[in-house]
């Protein structure tokens, strides 16, 4: 298992290349540069700015000046947000984004998860019915719809919980995290409903039932393991997605995580700053995917390593 | 077993929902603290780089200048206490107060205003804002020292002949040069810290201000903390402990924030629900109009917009009060001149078109079209390029539809801002839905920025504009200088090489309990003059 994690943390180095090599030429692509104000500027102006972030040297060099400072893990200043260098923004805003990232996909997991296995253990009842019908709900319901209206209840009518804002407290996570584990635990639901009442019919636990184990057992010890496996496949992706945020839940909650920096960084022609999140995301996503892999060979007994 | 498993399970989830909601009160403090809404992040607070209005609000708590700005957005003393300027209206000299001191105790000298001065223009600064030393205000040598590295910062006209005294030396009188010199504009630099820390200077950890704050913390996407600063001179007067600027990116969120009572004022309020927030809060909303002005500019380098009569036509087809009433609904205040129309002393030449009743103005519409040789046939084409902005993009399509009426096939194309800007420097588009913020009440910031000489992307030349400009930069009193101004207004635009629209407002929900806000025009708010009650 560890030589297997070694090889595809090996074979993921030139995917990560192409990743940087091709967001690099495909940013620079785009219209506009990263210094225009609201006020257009003189030439000398955009000179110097140009001269000061290397802009005005071949593209080619550009790049090679950027592979060198990631080399030395700078990620080159950004400039949208002038204070900051990238890696700032990034070590201010990654811990944000994981915190609630992760607990939202913990929440997610277990809600998810345990209505799942409610549904399928009572198919066709008014659990599942209802169970169904939330799941439905939180996926087809926005985030920017569900947001606001349990920023109304909780904040504003009923006065339990900060509206926005982060001030380090529990109080001010609770509405983010809630927000982006719903459609999460919706789709999770589902999946794991559809898993397990597949699994129920499935030879072995049928067998496991003939040799008169109990039901909970059954449930517990067989089904669940074996029902699990499309729900792991896609943990993997949605929490490298979730772990680095959302720019929807990032803005109406005024949360400072990083999510919000995929569409700034390539609205504002922040070179550098897209660059360095693509660059996060992309490591994030790889190793999402061995870990899943991992845990699909440590439960599934048709997988091997080899 | 399966039921029972299943109601087990439902319990725990209830149990760890009641768990979730469990919640404390926000701890109660003595200090006063003023919460400020701030809209998106700010983009720098550097004081020699940020041209932001909002982020000069941060700048003008944390930075005095050799003037200061006041509540009412008035210039009066800030550092120094007094001045002069000499009868030709070149020289200014600045007297400094006595006993100033930075916020780590040092002493505050004349030297630290020219160092803020040299570093806004300094090449190797980069800085965006350089040109505010050589646009409306013409400091001496200034150009010549921003376009090139390694020139002698003793060219520039600024100096310091004693610890007390700053002499600023122009290339023509300004009389509104306490406006450009006021606030944030001219902020000092304490030399030690930035030749320690270079850039990073403006770090939480290592900054040293001058202002009655000091920033305590800057967290990207959260919140800007300052704090109140011991070392001010007018400490005593200054009543907050601290100022929080929250970041609201969004709107709806800002509002929400201010109803729970979270901001005492918000940066925004959301335009489509100004009627409804009006009935609902009172005299708590404020919207005051702003030194911005919207119009469209025409791109006479690209046929038929060479032809007068074109532009004429499309301006003529074009309803003012339709447009801010009906479609726009934001507040903001029709314009029929170039410039935001602020003060009394200026007599604005308006376009002619705008006192017309509504069936002349579309009948010389249509009857220039088909002079310039458009009709029913042969369409007259038109893009007019936007940003993706609502309100922007609203107008731009509101105008279409109005040009879409005298036969016209117009449409919008509505782009990134990035991209807009990108279309503008090219010169590839036709129209363009375009704005300019003034520094300054009064014409001046708009007039000079249509100067042909200082703005190369319009491609406009006029020796007659230039002459008047000319004539009116001589001029140290204002009466004469608007005059000239006035002039040159009304050649821009008999040229129609815009077409005017409207001036914006800015919008604010301020809560009672927060004393000390007054409206003004340039939209600015010293947390010095205000404080919390209740």
């Amino acid at each position: 298992m560890l030589a297997f994690s070694i090889r595809r943390i090996i074979g993921a180095v030139p995917t990560l290349l192409a990743l940087i090599a091709i967001s690099f030429f495909v940013m620079r692509l785009a219209p506009g540069g990263p210094f225009a104000a609201n006020r257009k500027l003189t030439e000398a102006i955009i000179a110097n700015l140009n001269k000061a972030y290397h802009l005005d040297e071949p593209v080619w060099m550009q790049f090679g000046r950027y592979l060198w400072g990631l080399l030395h893990f700078d990620f080159g200043p950004s400039m949208k947000y002038r204070d900051f260098s990238v890696t700032e923004l990034i070590v201010h805003g990654f811990p944000v984004s994981l915190e609630i990232g992760v607990w939202a996909m913990l929440l997610a997991g277990v809600v998810g998860i345990a209505l799942g296995i409610v549904g399928a253990l009572r198919r066709n009842g008014v659990t599942d019915l209802s169970v169904g019908i939330i799941a439905m709900v939180g996926v087809a319901i926005p985030t920017f719809v569900i947001g606001p209206l349990l920023q109304i209840l909780f904040g504003l009518k009923l006065g339990w919980l900060p509206i926005a804002g982060w001030d380090g407290s529990v109080n001010a996570k609770i509405l983010p995290i809630v927000v982006l584990a719903l459609p999460n635990i919706a789709y999770i639901s589902r999946l794991m409903r559809g898993s397990m009442i597949e699994t129920l019919r499935a030879n072995y636990v049928r067998t496991a039932r003939a040799k008169g184990i109990g039901a909970r057992r059954v449930v517990w010890k067989h089904a669940l393991t074996g029902a699990m496996l499309p729900v792991i496949a896609y943990l993997g992706p949605a929490t490298a997605i979730t772990v680095t945020g959302s720019v929807i839940v990032e803005q109406i909650f005024g949360i400072p995580g990083i999510g919000r920096y995929f569409v700034e960084g390539a609205a504002n022609r922040d070179y550098p700053l897209v660059m360095g999140v693509t660059i996060l995301y992309g490591g994030i996503v790889i190793l999402a995917n061995i870990v899943t892999d991992v845990a699909r060979g440590i439960i599934d007994p048709k997988v091997s390593y080899e | 077993m399966g039921n029972l498993f299943a109601r087990g399970l439902g319990k725990a989830l209830l149990s760890a929902a009641i768990c979730a909601t469990a919640l404390a009160a926000t701890p109660a403090s003595a200090e006063m603290v003023i919460n400020r809404g701030f809209g998106a992040s700010p983009d720098t607070l550097d004081p020699h780089m940020n041209f932001g209005a909002r982020e000069g609000w941060i700048q003008d708590d944390i930075y005095e200048g050799l003037v200061a700005s006041n509540d009412k957005a008035e210039m009066g003393p800030g550092a120094a206490e007094k001045w002069e300027v000499s009868d030709d209206g070149l020289t200014w000299t600045f007297h400094l107060r006595d006993g100033l001191k930075w916020s780590n105790g040092d002493p505050l000298v004349a030297q630290d205003f020219v160092n803020g001065v040299i570093r806004q223009l300094d090449p190797k600064t980069a800085s965006p804002r350089a040109y505010y030393y050589y646009s409306t205000v013409k400091v001496v040598g200034a150009a010549e020292f921003n376009e090139k590295e390694g020139g002698d910062p003793k060219t520039v006209g600024i100096s310091a002949p004693d610890d007390k005294t700053v002499v600023i030396k122009l290339l023509a009188p300004q009389p509104n040069m306490l406006y450009l010199m006021g606030s944030y504009h001219v902020p000092p630099l304490h030399t030690p810290s930035f030749e320690k820390f270079g850039g990073d200077f403006i770090k939480p950890e290592n900054i040293v201000n001058n202002g009655p704050y000091v920033m305590k913390e800057n967290v990207p996407q959260s919140h800007v903390t300052l704090v109140k600063n011991p070392n001010y001179w007018d400490a005593a007067n200054v009543k907050a402990d601290k100022v929080v600027y929250h970041v609201t990116e969004d709107d709806q969120t800002e509002l929400k924030r201010f109803r729970a009572g979270e901001l005492h004022v918000t940066n925004e309020v959301p335009s489509d629900q100004l009627e409804q927030l009006k009935s609902e809060y009172g005299d708590q909303l404020r919207i005051t109009t702003y030194v911005e002005a919207q119009y469209l500019s025409f791109n006479i380098t690209k046929q038929p917009f060479d032809d007068i009569r074109v532009r004429k036509a499309l301006a003529y087809a074009i309803d003012r009060d339709v447009l801010q009433n009906k479609i726009l609904k934001a507040g903001y205040q029709i314009n029929c001149g170039y410039s935001p129309p602020n003060d009394p002393r200026y007599q604005q030449p308006h376009v002619e078109e705008c006192d017309m009743p509504k069936e002349e103005r579309v009948a010389k519409a249509k009857a220039l079209l088909q002079e310039a040789g458009f009709g029913p046939d042969n369409p007259l084409k038109v893009t007019i390029d936007s940003t993706t902005d609502n309100t922007s993009k609203r107008q731009a399509e509101g105008i279409a539809l109005m040009w879409k009426q005298i036969g016209v096939e117009a449409k919008v194309n509505a782009q990134e801002f990035q991209a807009w800007m990108d279309t503008f420097y090219a010169g590839s588009w036709e129209v363009l839905n375009d704005n300019l913020v003034a520094d300054m009440p009064g014409p001046e910031s708009h007039v000079v920025y249509m100067q042909p000489s200082a703005e190369s992307g319009y491609n406009w030349k006029s020796d007659e504009y230039e002459a008047a400009m000319e004539k009116a930069s001589q001029q140290s009193d204002i009466a004469q200088r608007y005059k000239h101004l006035a002039e040159a207004e009304r050649i821009l635009l008999d040229y129609y090489l815009t077409v005017p629209l409207n001036v914006t407002t800015s919008r604010h929900l301020v809560s009672p309990k927060l004393k000390g806000w007054e409206d003004n025009m340039l939209d600015v708010h010293p947390s010095k003059y205000m404080s919390v009650e209740g």
